[in-house]
């Protein structure tokens, strides 16, 4: 490969894919979302990720489809700008700058040229208003969109609080315990308030709201968990509500089905409710979602919905409540203790997922390949409630054993537990081998595993740091009372603490012989096989954050990091210190492959990344403003085969790939390689022409419709008869009120003639009905085409029904008919 | 890399299956159901399921992944290629066409992000398809037939570019050349196809029978003087149905040499075949070959002109169960596929069912030359299908995990003994054990069984001393029970005072057990501790071995006062202080009643006072326990309030003098 671009940091997985409720396609095949900075086409079916929009600046806070193309999409982002794209190609259209941050989008189809969004307001702090946006149809990629009108003040600015009523007529929009309503037509605004708490101690606090499609009514969920629809709104003292009452928590999100006829709700319950016909008792749920709804939507087929979670989940699922697919990336953790480990046998990344939950996550996918239930603990979900969470994780160099910490912590009391896991290869999953109740006194703040590839398990050393000022080193004991179940089991070998100090590190030596434990200010350095203290290395007055052996050609020196701003590298042999650099290092991550160390540093909000080997003090590599969120963990992966890297400057990432973790729980990765090579993987796909064949339903539909088309001519004359029941004629005599009506004899000839068939004009629209048909055959399959198919077999079916009413005018009858016209009426004025 | 599934042949009993190519993620099986199932290698997930409309009739025959990603089509040699995997690999490149051959001569293209047929192909061939192949850069498509033709698609216009009859029988397998410009097909006999002029290039013998797979195993000649035309000098592989030799050919310069230059042997049919191609001349060429009968045989050759000598599997792979619950006997598993990892390290084996095949990633060893991998396949699958709404996998949590709480050893340092005391017990807890047995431990104890008068006819206390001695050492739990339930201090602390000696240590050992067991029961051992460690700390001092003795009751101590420590210290010097003071006050008539009124001595044979009381106790019958504890608590009101007054640690004589009566 030529000379390498610079490093650039990429955005791996992560990113919150909840801004913004995510959007169906017309025909419910792609799901689209919001995903930080991208917009992502999710195929419905498969789950898999069909692609990538990019192009935004800034996170994307909104999808809507083009309401006269449901091919396009609009997007709104926090950069200011409303981008128009093709989605199944990829394509962008066109950019419409509006200047102003977007922070939601909708879009009306009563509305040609304009969409909403809303934007703070100039010089207002956290104030926002809904704004109408004329998006003018001037040729060219980038258009300006300046020209706005203010439709509300005073919005919320979360999407979910604004929605549009019935065909475009009223915009409802909730913020704190207001509900107001603005009617279009009318230009008036009703407002509605509720008390902050009712009698019962209830929160009123309004959270979302929805509008009927096609009914004057609307939903709003509130703090409590009631949801609340409203009628009569258009009367500011007459209106109504009635309550629906499920949730014991607040409601996420409301969405009601196509046709109105049922209303989704979710919320921290991880359970989806349906209420049909908004009555209380009538409900179903959806139960065992994993985690908090956020977004509720629904294809505008009505046979799919969709719930986009608080962690990072999409679920798919079925109009009959039936689960049906899942997209899950990286689990959004409340808080990641554990930091990143990589599970030496899957290769994937380990970290917190669900609450008590370990979860794995595959690089080389996006996608969560299984999450371990290390707790095994119902979760409940109440505010306030201590819930035991894993706080450290450690593999063994194979993968076979797993350690895990989990705590759960109740003022003043500490609840500890250590779980051993061995991996059964027979059953292929972990089993529980040890447990060891309150290990340490108090928190655990380290653990490691004694690295020795090619020694067996009686070599296998565990050590664990807690603030209780010990360490504690465990081993595995073969057991010699012959009750217990299993030979192997792990018990305490030696702890060890020094002057009563906290301590807050450990790390074996890369050939294992030397264990170092940093207490508080004091890097103490033990033999591994006597457990003897060796050395003490310091560097006051900071304490030590993170220590680190070096590997390879270094393992002389040990690195320390402290949190008055000092690296420091000390040489193990001499016993002295060789260098120390003035560096504000928040996280020291050796590669286990190589001599190489990197140091993330945190200075005036931004983080930089040094990475170094321990014999020299000068770095190899700096990479200035990584991100702008402050970097938690990093982790070097192992790559399958060696990069083959251009430049010198990179070659440490040649044997594995550095990822971080950042606050926002974003995963990040270093590429290098040039831009377009990443962006253009959807583009480079293979294209094949879509060519199918018809299937064998399609076959038989065809050939009935060419048969109908061709035999059956009373079908067609059926097919007129309709559109001649639409002649004025007809339609003034059943339309207009029966006492203006002329006498039965004068409209009596009008309404006979009106049935009869002229010949002439039928064979013509014979030929012309077969025409249509023969075209729809040719053509292909393709989205817009369905449409019109659909449309022509909606018209078919009434067809049928009418068909078989009259298609017994036979000639006879015909002459019968002409008869009773040419009759003389007048007898019946005469009544 | 490549990888052939065993397409082709007129019984080709195991169904198709096909991992993606580069970095093996996924792993396309035609069931004999007629469905098209993906499923992900790591974790061995079922990614989707795809039916056919004509899955009954137009069986799948053969599968064939498109190459990921694209690229113009270069005219590049070898290192090139080599980078252009490597990134493939780095790149998530997505995988999305998969060719499917069907029985009546069509072909599918199905799109597996999409999750629906994207093409038919039609037209070519009007019989069974018996092998796919894309091309590596152009996307072209070839396939051959039962009906003796080659056809080259384009996938872009999804029409037939070229036609031509392959053999005179049927073609049942193909291989692309790695510069993309030759294709090997075979029927029995291999020919080697000019892909420009569509002419024959090279002939080989071949098999006996239709051949099923062809795979080129280098892409480089290993002479690297000569200059390479992209063709010469390049080994590949062909197996064939029934037949178990897997033939090496070289293709060389001159025409006249046809066999085969050396071969494999296995032991049944090769079904599955995977190898990693070698880039260099030292690096070996690793081969996986799945057999027919389930068996894995693994290659590892540096290919160097001709062997006359089949060579032998480097090492066999089996999977079995374990067969020890329910059934016996261990069944065989039968491995379906495997394929190199793109490390070349690692070997993914498919095994199990081909409904649901397990997938799992094993590390090469290839010392051994026989290796049995034991799976349950039962349970694997069991913690795998209840998989919904989350992918959470529950790890197995069995009764037999060892527990370590506080105070048990092993949880803290400093316990190395296997405690001797613990091993004691076991030897007693055998089934075996009696009554009996207690009186001839009785016997040996040196007690001797003589006529002993009560003085007052009434029982007394001591008696709960011998009773638990017995108890003891005999390890009765009834008795212990018996004993050890009792709540009154004094009479604890009388019991305690009249034990032997010897009987302190085992009786430590029992509270330490039982203060492991039910925190109800360990606070009343906790008044039996502080009774023992009032009356008999000057004994325990002395004792040599007192720490690996007691060490585990230490710790248990330790981890129990935890909490509240400043409070229960304080107690302890309170505690300490007053039974001081209360013992300077009585220290005068104390020494007198413990000994004294009790016993009678009728026998000057008697040597042991404190045997001559358990002999007591042992005669009384459980009539008079009851009596005995009646009465005692009568005495204990009457303590009781002499008790508050003096602080709860009051002298003992009271109470003795009540039990005297």
């Amino acid at each position: 490969m030529v000379a390498a671009a610079a490093l650039r940091v990429v955005c791996c997985g992560g990113s919150p894919l909840h801004g913004a409720r995510a959007v169906f396609s017309a025909d419910a095949r792609y799901l689209l979302c919001t995903s930080g900075d991208f917009v992502k086409v999710y195929s419905a079916a498969t789950e898999e990720l069909v692609r990538v929009l990019r192009g935004h600046g800034g996170l994307v806070t909104g999808v809507r489809l083009n309401p006269h193309n449901r091919l396009q999409l609009y997007s709104s982002s926090l950069d200011g700008s409303i981008k128009l794209w093709d989605f199944t190609d990829g394509i962008l259209i066109k950019t419409f700058t509006v200047g102003y941050k977007l922070l939601a989008l909708y879009a009306l189809a009563s509305c040609e040229d304009s969409v909403f969004a809303i934007i703070p307001k100039r010089g207002g702090r956290d104030t926002f208003q809904l704004v109408s946006v004329k998006l003018t149809k001037t040729a060219g990629q980038d258009v300006e969109a300046k020209e706005f009108s203010v439709v509300l003040e005073g919005v919320d600015a979360s999407p979910k609080c604004t929605a549009f009523g019935r065909e475009g007529e009223y915009v409802a929009s909730v913020k704190n315990f207001h509900l107001q309503v603005y009617f279009f037509k009318r230009k008036q605004l009703n407002r509605f308030s509720l008390r902050a708490t009712n009698a019962k101690g209830g929160n009123n606090l309004f959270t979302c709201v929805a509008c009927h499609p096609k009914e004057d009514c609307i939903a709003t969920g509130h703090g409590d968990g009631k949801i609340r629809l409203w009628r009569n709104f258009y009367h500011n003292k007459e209106y109504v509500f009635s309550t629906l009452h499920w949730h014991h928590d607040r409601v996420m999100d409301l969405c009601f089905s196509i046709e109105g006829t049922s209303l989704l709700s979710g919320g921290v319950e991880a359970v989806l409710v349906q209420w049909h016909s908004g009555s209380d008792c009538k409900k179903d749920f959806l139960p065992r979602l994993g985690s908090a709804i956020e977004y509720i939507s629904v294809s505008s087929d009505g046979t799919l919905y969709c719930t986009l979670h608080t962690d990072n989940r999409i679920t798919i699922i079925n109009s009959n409540l039936r689960f049906s697919k899942s997209i899950q990336g990286l689990i959004k953790a409340r808080d990641v203790k554990t930091g990143l480990v990589v599970d030496p046998r899957t290769k994937a990344l380990v970290l917190n997922g669900e609450p008590g939950h370990l979860q794995f996550y595959c690089l080389q996918s996006d996608k969560q390949l299984y999450s371990l239930d290390i707790v095994q603990q119902e979760y409940i979900q109440q505010a306030g409630l201590n819930q035991t969470d894993l706080v450290k994780v450690a593999f063994s160099a194979q993968g076979k054993w797993l350690a895990t910490v989990e705590e759960r912590e109740e003022e003043p009391d500490l609840e500890l537990h250590l779980k051993l896991w061995f991996f059964d290869e027979e059953t292929q999953s972990f089993k529980l081998n040890t447990q060891i109740s309150m290990p340490h006194d108090d928190h655990i703040t380290a653990m490691c595993f004694r690295d020795m590839d090619e020694l067996e398990d009686d070599s296998l050393i565990l050590v664990t740091a807690g603030k209780d000022c010990l360490f504690k080193v465990w081993v595995i004991l073969e057991d010699t009372d012959p009750e217990a179940q299993q030979s192997l089991s792990w018990s305490c070998d030696f702890v060890g603490s020094y002057h009563n100090y906290q301590a807050t590190n450990c790390c074996f030596s890369e050939d294992g012989s030397l264990l170092a434990v940093s207490f508080e200010e004091t890097v103490t350095v033990w033999d591994s096989s006597t457990w003897d203290l060796k050395c003490t290395f310091c560097h006051p007055p900071g304490k030590i954050r993170d220590i680190s052996f070096g590997r390879l050609t270094c393992s002389k020196y040990l690195i320390g990091a402290t949190d008055h701003g000092f690296l420091c590298c000390w040489n193990l042999l001499s016993c002295a210190l060789e260098w120390s650099a003035h560096l504000n290092v928040v996280v020291l991550q050796p590669d286990p492959l190589s001599e190489h160390i990197a140091a993330v540093s945190w200075l005036s909000k931004e983080s930089s990344l040094f990475v170094f080997k321990p014999n020299e003090p000068r770095p190899i590599c700096i990479q200035r403003n990584l991100c702008k969120e402050r970097i938690q963990f990093a982790a070097f992966v192992p790559r399958d085969v060696p990069e083959t890297i251009g430049s010198e400057k990179y070659l440490w990432l040649r044997r594995s790939q550095l990822y971080f973790f950042t606050d926002t729980q974003e995963l990040m990765t270093f590429s290098t390689k040039p831009p377009e090579e990443r962006l253009t993987v959807s583009s480079k796909q293979l294209a094949v022409e879509e060519s199918l064949p018809v299937t064998p339903f399609s076959l038989l539909l065809g050939k009935h419709r060419h048969q109908q088309s061709q035999g059956d001519i009373d079908l067609t004359k059926v097919v007129r008869n309709r559109h001649e029941q639409d002649s004025p004629a007809v339609k003034e005599l059943l339309h207009t009120p029966a006492h203006v009506l002329p006498s039965a004899s004068f409209l009596c000839p009008i309404f006979i003639n009106s049935l009869l068939i002229s010949k002439e004009k039928k064979s013509a629209e014979e030929v012309a009905d077969e025409v249509e048909m023969e075209s729809e055959e040719a053509e292909e399959d393709s989205d817009e085409e369905k449409d019109v198919t659909e449309m022509e077999q909606e018209n078919i079916k009434p067809m049928d029904l009418f068909g078989e009413i009259t298609c017994k005018l036979s000639k006879a009858e015909e002459k019968e008919l002409r008869k009773v016209r040419k009759m003389d009426y007048s007898w019946i004025s005469a009544f | 890399m490549a990888a052939a599934a065993a397409c082709g042949g007129e019984a080709a009993a195991r169904p198709p299956l096909a991992f993606s190519p580069c970095d093996r993620r996924l792993l396309a099986v035609s069931g004999s159901d007629g469905r098209l199932r993906v499923w992900e290698a790591a974790g061995s997930r079922l990614r989707h399921e795809y039916v056919p409309s004509a899955h009954l009739s137009a069986a799948c025959t053969c599968l064939a992944w498109a190459p990921p990603g694209g690229r113009p089509p270069p005219d590049k040699d070898g290192p090139q290629r080599k980078k252009r995997k490597s990134e493939a690999a780095e790149v998530d490149k997505q995988l999305d066409i998969l060719a499917i051959g069907t029985a009546v001569g069509s072909i599918l293209l199905y799109s597996t992000v999409k999750g629906e047929l994207q093409s038919k192909l039609d037209g070519g061939h009007d019989n069974r398809i018996n092998c796919v192949r894309w091309h590596q850069d152009n996307y072209c498509l070839y396939s051959c037939s039962e009906d003796k033709h080659i056809v080259e698609w384009n996938t872009q216009t999804c029409k037939v570019k070229c036609k031509w009859k392959g053999d005179n029988s049927s073609v049942s397998s193909l291989c692309i050349s790695p510069d993309g410009k030759m294709l090997l097909s075979a029927g029995r006999t291999i020919k080697l196809w000019d892909l420009e002029t569509k002419e024959v290039y090279r002939h080989f013998t071949g098999h006996a029978t239709s051949v099923s797979s062809l795979m080129f195993t280098t892409v480089k000649p290993m002479n690297e003087n000569k200059s390479f035309d992209g063709i010469t000098g390049l080994y590949f592989l062909s197996g064939a149905i029934h037949d178990r030799l897997l033939s090496v050919w070289q293709i060389r310069s001159d025409r006249k040499e046809k066999n085969a230059v050396m071969s494999f042997t296995v032991t049944d049919e090769p079904t599955f075949i995977d190898l990693t191609v070698s880039e260099v001349k030292e690096e070996p060429v690793k081969l996986a070959v799945v057999c027919r009968d389930g068996q894995l045989h693994l290659f590892e050759h540096i290919l160097n002109g001709y062997c006359k000598k089949p060579l032998t599997s480097n090492c066999t792979i089996q999977i079995a169960t374990p067969g020890n619950d329910g059934d016996s006997t261990p069944k065989p598993v039968p491995i379906l596929a495997a394929a190199f990892c793109t490390d070349k390290q690692s070997l993914l084996l498919v095994y199990g069912n081909t409904l649901q095949p397990i997938i799992e990633r094993v590390s090469l060893n290839t010392s051994e030359s026989h290796i049995c991998l034991i799976r349950d396949v039962q349970k694997v699958l069991a913690l795998k299908t209840d998989v919904a709404v989350t992918k959470v996998k529950t790890p197995v949590v069995n009764s037999d995990t060892k527990v370590l709480v506080p105070g048990i050893p092993g949880h803290s340092a400093a316990v190395k003994t296997p405690s001797s005391g613990k091993e004691k017990n076991k030897s007693k807890r055998k089934p075996g054990e009696t009554e009996d047995s207690i009186e001839e431990r009785l016997g040996a104890l040196d007690i001797d069984v003589s006529k002993v008068k009560t003085p007052g006819g009434l029982p007394q206390t001591d008696s709960f001393a011998v009773l638990l001695v017995q108890g003891l050492e005999s390890n009765d739990s009834d008795i212990l029970n018996k004993v050890l339930n009792t709540r009154k201090e004094t009479l604890i602390k009388n019991t305690v005072a009249r034990m032997p000696i010897h009987a302190v240590i085992p009786l430590l050992h029992e509270l330490t057990k039982r203060l492991q067991g039910n925190p109800y029961s360990a606070s009343q051992m906790v008044r039996w501790l502080k009774c023992v460690f009032t009356l008999h700390a000057s004994y325990l001092s002395t004792l040599p071995d007192l720490i690996p003795q007691l060490g585990m009751l230490y710790q248990l101590m330790e981890s129990r006062v935890k909490t509240l420590q400043k409070l229960s210290r304080l107690n302890g010097r309170l505690f300490l202080l007053v039974t001081q003071v209360a013992a300077s006050e009585t220290v005068q008539d104390v020494t007198e009643v413990n000994q004294t009124a009790k016993l009678v001595y009728e026998d000057e044979s008697s040597e042991e006072e404190g045997s001559d009381d358990e002999m007591i106790a042992d005669k009384d019958s459980d009539e008079n326990w009851d009596e005995d504890e009646e009465k005692e608590e009568q005495s204990e009101e009457q303590d009781m309030t002499v008790e508050k007054e003096i602080n709860g640690d009051s002298d003992l004589e009271p109470e003795n003098e009540s039990e005297e009566e």
